[in-house]
């Protein structure tokens, strides 16, 4: 028991997390042999929001790897997990292939796009690699919309029409693909936060703040650097094969530079180089992003814009981050103010 | 000889372009290379009136300002305004006057708050609440300010048919003064008091982070004289609103093209000069904030553009000067463009004619090269130039040496957005005004400062000039296929390639040299 002590709060909000599609099914009064039968109602609409939100929130995290953890400024992460996106969906679609290959394919693939950015990194660093970067997802990104190249990947409409294995249709079986993306999500953040806490893992911040002295210590940084690019590629690519068997239509806005802003202002939201920070950042985006977008219509994006500035103004260290370093101060406050209330009840 | 070995790479990757473009000439006939070459200078040198900004900004203070693009557009947006409705810009003289009139009392204010108790004025809530009051006064008093303007919703009131009467030269005849609803006296008073409020309330910020320190008396009378001075002539434009209006309005468009452009400059100073105090100046250091800042910025100046002027994009008329056609038009050289004023002049090339457009392809480049050579005589021989070479250089030293670098820091963003106001207000007429205009320049300028060098004034020509010959080629390519060895067809590149050449460029010239061509190596 002692052990589990410090996961208590991750044990808790997983296990809520397990029992949320059963909670609001019960809310509504449908009965859990409904819900297993993959009947419509506001637990299926909740499970979809939340699958996505899982998504978002690997994406999200992946990205922070780099960013906050490795400290490397990149402006392609769209590209990482566009390129799982769109080779799921053409190896499924196109190439005919099964689930199995497909998967061991978007792994590789993701490699690979480690390696190239690892090829970039070790000439280039700073300002200039995050040009490059943007400049490969955008030839990317180009790419996928070309009409050349319609035929396996729709251009502008988006891929369409993958077909999906019977297990995980996201409609019929949309309880098991729930689970399959808490416990992959729950994974990626354990193997993120083991990372971090790993020697190789404190060499990465140690780059990230002092490369010369990290250098200095005998560390070829590049190394090291590439190993945190290679694990948030690939679980990246990983995330882009989640959304592209879970939603109906690959959009090419996944490949544009818009979508690797979004990641950042999830990031930043959450709080930068704190990884559970980017995952609650994610799950804040899909909400922010509905509602405005109910509310504002057409101008939903002034309020991001005024978002990303007020985060940076006053919460630069996003919620998480800001929760960390002034947490006593919060809690004392607290508990002050608990104290207050008691003497006035007398 | 050793310069060239210093820079060897440099010069084989110019020299390699230059062939480039050189054999570029043998695809096609001698008309369509001059005509492309024309083009591709004009779109260079609005990419370079961007890019010049953007490099001297992000060199001296490094930052790098996505907003630039915004910036840009808002320039074209706020030319277009001043250019079709005049009476709009008039209207709105007096209520911005009486606005910065506010601020032009900091001095007094300053001494002012320092009389209050530093228990008070230190408290957080003391400036929050003098920025509440001066949002709510403001927010009372602009929407009353009578002004003529148009209504993006309704089609027949939208900025689309109002260019479209410009053309037929009829907005004397249909622009309808103003009405005012509420006593003006009140109006004024209450913008006057918000701009006052809104000064103090920063310079309460601005007291929580360093105490205050005495106000020179020379400061003091200046300001007030600077206040009265605003005071008078924003009261007078209301005054004469209306022979000021009907004079506007009878100005040919060569004039009022003019009055665009020193409209778009002075919103692009002032803009930049508000930004770098307010939003930038706490975020130095912290890199990747300014970027996200800068970013929510451009958001924000993009939504504004929308809910002011509309989603969909219209364009604005050309200045007489160029819009000729009748009698002696198209024009056969300068001299005839000069005498009938025409939209066009053709010449001929080894038997083909070539069509010119005195807008595009020679003003344009004119008012590029312009701007190159008064911004290169500033840095190179004034004061400020110094300031900033040295600052580029090392921003440190020159703070050593006793130079208040955060005025000069100031001044050049907002002169670097001045520039980038310019280049949309001369771009407009050329090239259209859309909401997405400012994020597509600044994805060219990006790569031309790329290729260039990022923080190098040379390197934003040159990867200007790179950057703009190479997509005009390649959508010239386009439209007349282009002969590749190994390809029996002639190979057309799609629309798309154009950006995708121009990045690919930047890429592959990074990798090369990570500073770009003339960028200083670390």
């Amino acid at each position: 028991m002692t052990r589990l002590r410090p996961h208590i709060s991750l044990l808790l909000l997983l296990l809520i997390l397990a029992l949320l599609p059963f909670l609001v099914g019960l809310l509504d009064g449908q009965s859990p042999a409904s819900m297993l039968a993959g009947e419509a109602g506001r637990s299926k609409f909740i499970q979809g929001l939340m699958i996505e939100i899982f998504i978002l929130a690997i994406y999200a995290v992946s990205y922070d790897l780099i960013l906050g953890v490795a400290g490397i400024l990149s402006f392609g992460h769209a590209m990482f997990f566009a390129v799982g996106a769109y080779a799921t969906g053409i190896l499924l679609k196109s190439a005919g292939w099964s689930l199995g290959p497909t998967l061991i394919a978007v792994v590789g693939l993701g490699l690979a796009q480690a390696i190239l950015f690892g090829v970039v990194l070790a000439r280039v660093s700073g300002i200039t690699f995050a040009l490059v970067t943007l400049g490969l997802a955008y030839v990317f990104d180009i790419l996928i919309k070309t009409r050349e190249l319609g035929e396996y990947t729709g251009g502008d409409v988006g891929l369409q029409g993958i077909p999906r294995p019977d297990f995980l249709n996201p409609s019929d079986e949309r309880l098991r693909f729930y689970y399959l993306m808490l416990v992959f999500a729950a994974l990626v953040y354990l193997l993120y936060r083991r990372f971090v806490d790993s020697p190789t893992g404190r060499v990465c911040i140690a780059a990230r703040e002092n490369e010369e002295r990290a250098r200095m210590l005998g560390f070829n940084t590049i190394l090291f650097k590439f190993v945190a690019l290679t694990m948030a590629s690939i679980s990246a690519a990983l995330a882009g094969m989640a959304y592209a068997l879970f939603q109906p239509i690959v959009s090419p806005e996944v490949a544009g530079l818009g979508f690797t802003v979004e990641g950042l202002l999830m990031v930043l939201m959450g709080g930068i180089g704190a990884l559970s920070g980017p995952m609650l950042g994610a799950a804040l985006f899909k909400f922010m992003d509905f509602y405005f977008n109910k509310w504002f219509g057409e101008s939903a994006s002034f309020m991001v814009g005024a978002i990303y500035v007020l985060i940076v103004l006053f919460l630069p260290y996003g919620l998480v981050g800001t929760w960390r370093m002034r947490r006593r101060d919060m809690l004392a406050g607290w508990e002050e103010l608990l104290e207050r209330w008691r003497k006035m009840m007398g | 000889m050793s310069s060239f070995r210093t820079h060897r790479a440099q010069w084989i990757i110019l020299a390699a372009l230059a062939l480039l473009f050189l054999l570029a000439a043998q695809g096609m006939s001698t008309r369509d290379w001059l005509v492309t070459v024309l083009r591709g200078l004009s779109v260079a040198a609005v990419t370079f009136l961007v890019a010049s900004g953007f490099s001297i900004i992000f060199g001296l203070m490094d930052v790098l300002n996505l907003a630039h693009g915004a910036l840009f557009m808002l320039g074209a947006y706020v030319g277009w305004t001043a250019y079709v409705r005049p009476d709009t810009v008039i209207d709105l003289a007096t209520p911005v006057l009486l606005f910065l009139a506010g601020f032009a009392l900091s001095p007094a204010l300053t001494l002012g708050l320092s009389r209050i108790p530093a228990r008070l004025r230190e408290r957080r809530a003391f400036a929050w609440g003098l920025l509440a009051a001066a949002l709510l006064v403001l927010y009372l008093a602009l929407p009353h300010a009578p002004m003529a303007a148009w209504h993006p919703g309704e089609y027949t009131d939208s900025p689309i048919v109002w260019t479209q009467t410009f053309e037929a030269e009829r907005v004397a005849e249909l622009a309808q003064p103003a009405v005012a609803e509420v006593p003006a006296w009140l109006v004024w008073s209450g913008i006057l008091l918000g701009g006052l409020l809104l000064a103090a309330s920063l310079i309460a910020f601005n007291m929580q982070r360093r105490p205050p320190v005495a106000v020179a008396s020379a400061a003091l009378r200046r300001g007030l004289f600077l206040f009265l001075a605003l005071l008078t002539v924003a009261l007078l434009i209301y005054g004469f609103n209306t022979p000021l209006t009907a004079f506007m309005l009878s100005l040919s468009s060569n004039w009022l093209f003019l009055f665009a452009i020193v409209m778009a400059v002075i919103t692009g100073v002032g803009l930049g000069g508000l930004m770098e105090s307010t939003l930038i100046r706490p975020l130095y250091e912290r890199a990747l904030y300014q970027i996200m800042l800068t970013f929510g910025l451009a958001f924000i100046g993009t939504e504004i553009v929308r809910a002011v002027w509309g989603r969909s994009g219209f364009t604005m008329p050309k200045p007489e000067l160029f819009a000729g056609r009748g009698e002696g038009c198209p024009a056969t050289s300068i001299g005839g463009w000069l005498q009938h004023h025409c939209s066009t002049i053709v010449i001929e090339i080894a038997g083909e004619k070539a069509r010119i457009r005195t807008y595009n392809e020679l003003f344009l480049i004119v008012m590029g090269v312009l701007v190159l050579v008064v911004v290169w005589l500033i840095l190179q021989r004034t004061r400020l130039g110094m300031i900033i070479r040295a600052g580029v250089q090392d921003s440190e030293m020159v703070e050593a040496l006793g130079i208040d670098v955060r005025r000069v820091f100031t001044l050049v963003f907002a002169l670097g957005v001045g520039l980038a106001a310019l280049g949309g207000v001369l771009a407009a007429p050329a090239t259209g005004l859309s909401d997405a205009m400012g994020a597509h320049v600044l994805l060219t300028a990006l790569i031309a400062l790329a290729i260039g060098g990022l923080t190098s004034y040379p390197g934003a020509a040159v990867g200007s000039l790179i950057v703009g010959l190479m997509q005009q080629f390649i959508i010239k390519y386009g439209q007349i296929g282009i002969q590749l060895p190994f390809m029996d067809e002639p190979f057309k590149p799609t629309p798309p390639l154009v950006p995708a050449s121009t990045v690919l460029l930047m890429v592959v010239v990074l990798l090369l040299m990570p500073q770009g061509l003339f960028g200083r190596r670390e």
